[in-house]
């Protein structure tokens, strides 16, 4: 039997068309969980952790350790002109006296800006030694003539690998090496 | 591990570290700038750091070789006013340790954390892939520790909360590749009021400690947890009968969900879960939070409402992405028949 158009369009709309999400997702209705209703799902929660049917394993939290440093507290912070920058403590070598009221001096509503944008800023008082892995560890001295050329320096002096400031050790000499060989 | 090899690992490991945020040293538009940090393990005695400068979709090759112990690159934002740092991600790279993921899903679509309520259960989706087997394989390619934490908020918001203190409630090792979805009915957020805690539960991938690297973070992820809200209706109490204008309603709610609406109904008859009824005006409230709300409304002037004498209901309800919960509800009855009484006499 053929339906007449007219009918069907006035089914339609005394029974507009549910979109099927709509239909599927009807709310579900629930008095609002309180703590008695809670605590016997809890325990058979419990119970069936499914971390238990893993492999157990014992010992200390491995979360205590090698957490990381807060940036800021592990950082010096450099200031200039309304801007700021952040680089690891042990990387600024050298900071001739007059410049000393630039480090970790933050005013408050200053800029922070990245290291190599704060650098092409102010090259004009800030230069940078580029530092290998040895000397950054203090297991290398820095090269002959730099030390000198260091202490003539009227400049702030950052150590960086590759343009990234980067925290330098002390070198450790001969003596040290001589020890850590022995307890060895 | 070749060299060439060891240097991709890193720069896979960066542009990881990259990819959710705007950018690694480049300030955001809402005025964070993000920082990368590469921390040469073991950090001591050597004690190096370094910070590395990608853009934000670059990535780049780290000049510190990262055998033999490895390195963690660690992705902060700092925000200048107050200047405050923010740990957002960490990644660990060594030469054969493997790579995990840690994502939670629960029914609250919120996107920026995962989120969910003291009565509702959410799925732990981890996956594990680069563990090896072979008899010769160093201990720390072959298995990886999968950690539990829970920290309850107490009474706060958790932005103060310090989470070096989280307690660890259960640690398992994790032997095979793949994936694998651990699913909670509840949390375990420890609390008197099982139906009020708040807090958060923490997934971690950790590498097992050798004589090479310390134990190090391959993944975390974290759920916050919601108490479940709960309110009051007074003004008007069970059985009582409204003859003349409808009294005025407090309506008490308190820790109501971060993504909800909270509304009182009234219907007649008895009252029954999951009946459809009229709106009390004033009582609709749209919450769009990232914490818990409280909220006391009044509401008065609603007689019109109340089509008939008999036995009406009102109730508080609120809409969540777990459903409807029935906050409180009240049955009362109306009765506004005028009865007349009265005789007629003749004097004569």
């Amino acid at each position: 039997m053929k339906i007449p158009p007219v009918i069907i369009l006035a089914a339609l709309a005394v029974f507009p068309l549910l979109p099927a999400q709509q239909e599927e997702g009807k709310p579900v209705f629930r008095d609002a969980a309180t703590h008695d209703s809670l605590v016997p799902i809890l325990r058979e929660a419990t119970a069936s952790d499914p971390m238990k049917d893993l492999e157990k394993s014992e010992g200390e939290d491995p979360s205590k350790e090698n957490r990381p440093q807060n940036l800021i507290e592990s950082s010096d912070l450099i200031s200039f002109q309304g801007v700021t920058t952040l680089v690891p403590k042990r990387a600024i070598m050298m900071v001739p006296e007059n410049f000393k009221d630039r480090i970790n001096n933050h005013t408050p509503g200053n800029r922070v800006v990245g290291w190599l944008d704060f650098y092409a800023m102010n090259m004009g008082w800030i230069t940078t030694v580029e530092i290998s892995r040895g000397q950054a560890g203090g297991n290398e001295p820095l090269s002959e003539g730099l030390s000198e050329q260091l202490a003539k320096s009227k400049n702030m002096v950052v150590t960086v690998m590759e343009s990234g400031p980067i925290s330098s050790m002390p070198y450790r000499g001969d003596e040290d090496k001589k020890k850590e060989v022995e307890t060895k | 591990m070749s060299m060439k090899k060891e240097k991709l690992l890193v720069a896979a490991a960066v542009s990881m570290c990259i990819a959710p945020f705007a950018g690694a040293q480049t300030v955001t538009a809402d005025g964070y700038t993000n920082f990368i940090r590469q921390v040469q393990l073991p950090f001591e005695p050597d004690r190096i750091i370094r910070d590395v400068y990608v853009t934000a979709s670059g990535n780049q090759l780290s000049p510190l070789a990262i055998n033999p112990n490895g390195a963690q690159f660690e992705l902060h934002t700092v925000r200048a006013t107050p200047l405050t740092s923010y740990l957002l991600d960490t990644k660990y790279v060594g030469s054969y340790v493997p790579i995990a993921t840690v994502a939670i899903r629960s029914e609250d679509p919120y996107t920026q954390i995962p989120r969910t309520r003291a009565d509702r259960p959410f799925h732990v989706d981890i996956t594990v892939t680069g563990l090896l087997s072979g008899a010769s394989d160093p201990e720390a390619s072959k298995r990886v520790e999968l950690l539990r934490h829970t920290q309850s908020y107490g009474t706060g918001d958790g932005t103060a909360v310090n989470r070096t203190q989280a307690t660890l409630l259960s640690q398992s090792f994790l032997t095979t590749n793949g994936p694998r979805t651990l699913t909670y009915a509840l949390s375990s957020i420890p609390g008197a009021n099982r139906a009020k805690i708040r807090g958060e539960e923490r997934f971690s991938v950790f590498s097992v400690a050798d004589y090479q690297a310390p134990a190090s973070q391959l993944a975390s992820m974290f759920v916050q947890v919601w108490p479940v809200a709960d309110g009051s209706i007074s003004g008007i109490t069970s059985g009582q009968t409204i003859r003349f204008s409808a009294p005025t309603l407090t309506l008490a709610i308190n820790d109501i969900y971060p993504d909800s609406q909270v509304y009182a109904q009234v219907y007649a008859g008895a009252q029954v879960l999951g009946t459809t009824g009229i709106i009390l005006p004033g009582s609709a409230l749209i919450i769009r939070e990232t914490i818990p709300q409280n909220r006391l409304l009044t509401v008065s002037n609603w007689d019109h409402t109340m089509s008939g004498d008999g036995t009406w209901t009102v109730e508080l309800l609120t809409s969540t992405p777990f459903g409807v919960d029935r906050l409180a509800w009240v049955s009362y009855n109306v009765d506004r028949t005028i009865t007349v009484n009265g005789t007629v006499t003749t004097i004569e």
